[in-house]
């Protein structure tokens, strides 16, 4: 390492299976403090398992894995208060109304009462969950749940943000919103570690990209070292994409479909 | 009216009960030759036993008319009195299926966006209701009364008894669907105009609903017997012919006096109720069988948050948040609002029975010493149980959330043991007042048994916290399971056994209480409990930490 700067994710020779399935095959990963990271790959390809082992939801079964420098293992309550992360389906406290629920994610993560008042209603505006915050979450649609979890993410400025398909059920404005709230955060410092089968969107606002196919790390780098390892100058994520995870021929299924 | 589309729907609906069965699909028990053989079972038994019956008949009849006279009378008012029982029981059953459908996460909706009319899917929702039980039944007695009435000479009059019971199930089945539509949209217009009251109308209408489902069932299970039942049926419904639910067995009635012009005029009036209740199923249904109901709104205004009693109690915000959660949870869940009506029937139950409500001539004269223990010890011994092995499994799929915040193993069993004794103690007080005020016991009385049931409290709060953070189930599919079958047996063990072993020094008193002996002191016999119960909350609770912390560690989703 040339310059001492410290990696806000690590992962070395990380290994985690399930039974028989390979979910995680020997990934090594470094992500850098204020980058927004995107990892890409098919389903089943291991990338929310890779998720969950960041916060210590899942233990692998060889290998390293650090968050700011802390091995997760060794002491997951610390990592998980610098951190903010939303799964790929939340299930929320439906019993609960939406500002009771980040009320008492404001507790959880022991903000103060005026830490709590200002930046709900701050989110809460922003998302325009305004005028529904006291209904009960049961009766939110899809989109706001999503909207519920992501400000409960965000709510205690983590350093790092975990998001499995962090766009799922959003509309257009809202998504606009977070793509820019994420690029404010990465200003400010936070570092984003997100999945998304949306290549537009990861192509969009990620700095770096790494495609797991079958547990590994096929590809990892930039758009342009992307481009160069697929051997497909000028080339959309897409093309790349489906090129380094052998998605086959295309036309071939259209039009098999079509007959 | 297609009837492809309704047997169509109909198979669906048998396979909805997949959701009901859960993950485990045995798909044996789908074949169609396995589906069916239940019906076609009940449908040869039935004939078999009508033969036998018959057989009998036939040999009594011919040496002893008396006996004869009197199996012609006794199958007369059973089949006058079938119609209004079918009708009762299918409406039971197919009400039972319908709060268990509830219950489940996801239940059927109407496929409105496909080529089906309202009369297809109500028809098919209404026969798939019969499905099960009610049908079974019908099989069997049905070509049972057929296959009896040859041996007898009244095949027409068991005919047209199997067709009103068809009817009667099909009526029944009507007034479930009735029933579950304007429930639907009854509730949520209660819900849309009580604003913020709408969680406790809610939890107060659960607990009426179900207290009063358990005392109607208390008072007629310990009332008349089935025999006495029929012959009511037979009987009173001359009386109240007017009342169009007893049409058909009206007609029967009619029937068999040969009241040509009364037999007519009570199938016409069967006919068009059977087909009113259809029609106003449907109506109701074209209404209403897509209607969501209003979301609740619990608080409007601004948001200001609170420095709570918790906190100043020693919890730290994270532990005060959980309890608070859980507060809330138990008070608006449906599914964990059901835990308080037990404690409510076990007191009712024996109170019930003392004033002499529940079909019994004279007041109970059991001995308060004996009611005293039930009353006291039971309701929280049996909500701590209960509540223990549920808290961890009750957050459900929303478990991700206390995976990932920064949570202890210890804060997580503080509050939720904290949650278990604070409810409890609510139930200690309100049992032990009704004791107190009803009972009318001795000081001493009094003290050993407040003091018995915190004992009993603190320790199987702590084993059943144990046990319900070993076993939780976290799925959601197709209702919230929360526990472990093998662990909430296990459970019920362990506190069974806690319990005798924190009561066992109590063994002698109780015995001289019993033999009319001379009483011996019941102080010391507490203190050596009170020893017994804080060693096993001690080691319990212990325990209940180590497993947390294995869950947190472990938390594979």
């Amino acid at each position: 390492m040339a310059m001492g700067y410290s990696p806000a994710v690590v992962l070395k020779h990380v290994v985690k299976s399930f039974g028989k399935i390979s979910a995680v095959d020997n990934v090594e990963l470094e992500i850098k403090p204020s980058e927004i990271f995107g990892l890409l790959g098919p389903n089943g390809s291991g990338k929310s398992t890779v998720l969950k082992m960041l916060l210590g939801l899942v233990q692998p079964d060889a290998g390293l894995v650090e968050v700011f420098g802390v091995d997760v293992k060794r002491d997951p309550v610390a990592v998980k208060r610098q951190v903010g992360y939303v799964p790929e389906s939340p299930r929320l406290y439906e019993f609960l109304t939406g500002l009771e629920y980040l009320d008492f994610i404001g507790d959880v993560f022991g903000m103060t009462a005026e830490e709590k008042r200002e930046r709900i209603s701050e989110y809460l505006k922003a998302l325009e969950l305004e005028g529904r915050e006291g209904d009960m979450i049961s009766g939110y649609s899809q989109g706001m749940k999503q909207k519920v979890a992501l400000v409960s993410a965000l709510l205690h400025k983590p350093k790092l943000l975990i998001l499995d398909e962090p766009l799922n059920g959003l509309d257009p404005k809202s998504a606009r919103i977070v793509k820019d709230l994420l690029h404010e955060l990465k200003a400010q410092g936070v570092t984003t570690l997100m999945s998304t089968h949306v290549l537009e969107i990861a192509e969009a606002i990620c700095d770096r990209i790494a495609i797991m196919y079958q547990g590994r790390i096929l590809a990892l780098g930039s758009m342009d070292e992307l481009r160069q390892k697929a051997s497909l100058p000028g080339s959309g994520l897409e093309d790349i994409f489906l090129k380094l995870t052998g998605a086959g021929d295309i036309k071939a299924v259209v039009e098999e479909l079509l007959k | 009216m297609n009837w492809k589309v309704v047997a169509h729907l109909i198979r669906v609906d048998m396979k909805s009960g997949r959701l009901i069965r859960g993950g485990r699909l045995a798909r044996a028990l789908e074949r169609k030759l396995l589906t069916y053989v239940l019906y076609g079972g009940a449908l040869v038994l039935g004939v078999a036993v009508g033969c036998l019956v018959g057989f009998f008949y036939s040999s009594v009849s011919t040496v002893d008319p008396q006996a004869k006279t009197l199996f012609d009378l006794g199958l007369a008012s059973l089949s006058l009195s079938l119609p209004t029982l079918v009708l009762i029981y299918s409406l039971v059953f197919t009400m039972m299926q319908q709060i268990q459908r509830s219950g489940a996460r996801f239940t059927i909706q109407a496929p409105y966006w496909l080529p089906i009319t309202w009369n297809e899917h109500t028809l098919a929702s209404m026969l798939a209701n019969l499905l099960g039980f009610p049908l079974i039944s019908i099989a069997f007695i049905g070509p049972a009364l057929i296959a009896v009435s040859f041996f007898m000479g009244h095949v027409a009059f068991a005919v047209l008894t199997f067709s009103t019971i068809l009817a009667s199930a099909f009526m029944a089945s009507a007034i479930t669907e009735i029933f579950r539509t304007v429930q639907v949209r009854f509730i949520g217009a209660v819900y849309k105009s009580s604003g913020r009251a709408a969680v406790w109308v809610r939890f107060a209408g659960s607990l009426l609903f179900f207290i009063a489902f358990y005392v109607v069932y208390f008072t007629l299970t310990s009332g008349t017997g089935a025999i006495a039942f029929v012959q009511t049926i037979a009987s009173a419904q001359s009386a109240v012919w007017f009342v169009p639910f007893f049409w058909l067995g009206m007609f029967l009635h009619s029937f068999i006096n040969g009241m040509l012009w009364q037999t007519l005029a009570f199938l016409v009036l069967s006919l068009l109720l059977v087909l009113s209740l259809f029609y106003a199923a449907v109506s109701l249904n074209k209404r209403f069988g897509l209607y969501e109901p209003p979301s609740i709104t619990v608080s409007r205004g601004v948001y200001a948050p609170r420095v709570g009693l918790l906190g100043r109690l020693g919890f730290s915000t994270t532990e005060a948040a959980l309890i608070r959660k859980d507060v809330k949870a138990f008070t608006r869940r449906r599914e964990l609002m059901y835990v308080f009506v037990l404690p409510i029937v076990i007191i009712l139950f024996p109170l019930l029975q003392t004033m002499g409500v529940m079909g019994q001539e004279s007041p109970s004269a059991v001995p308060p010493v004996f009611v005293l223990p039930l009353i006291f010890l039971m309701p929280s011994a049996i909500l701590a149980v209960y509540l223990g092995s549920v808290m961890i499994g009750e957050e459900g799929e929303a478990m991700w959330r206390i995976y990932s915040a920064p949570i202890s193993a210890e804060s997580v069993v503080k509050s939720k043991y904290f949650f278990i004794i604070l409810f409890s103690i609510l139930v200690i007080t309100a049992t032990g007042i009704v004791g107190v005020v009803v009972f009318r016991p001795s000081l001493r009385a009094t003290i050993i048994a407040f003091t018995e049931s915190f004992l009993l409290m603190f320790a199987l709060s702590a084993i059943s916290l144990t046990i319900g953070i070993k076993g939780s189930d976290f799925r959601e599919l197709p209702r919230p399971r929360m526990i472990r079958r093998e662990w909430g047996l296990a459970n019920l063990i362990a506190c069974f056994v806690a319990a005798l072993a924190i009561l066992a020094p109590f063994v002698s008193y109780a015995f001289t209480v019993i033999a009319w002996a001379p009483t011996i002191d019941p102080y010391p016999a507490t203190a050596v409990s009170a020893v017994i119960s804080i060693v096993i909350t001690f080691v319990a609770y212990r325990m209940a930490l180590r497993n947390a912390r294995e869950l947190l560690a472990k938390a594979e989703m």
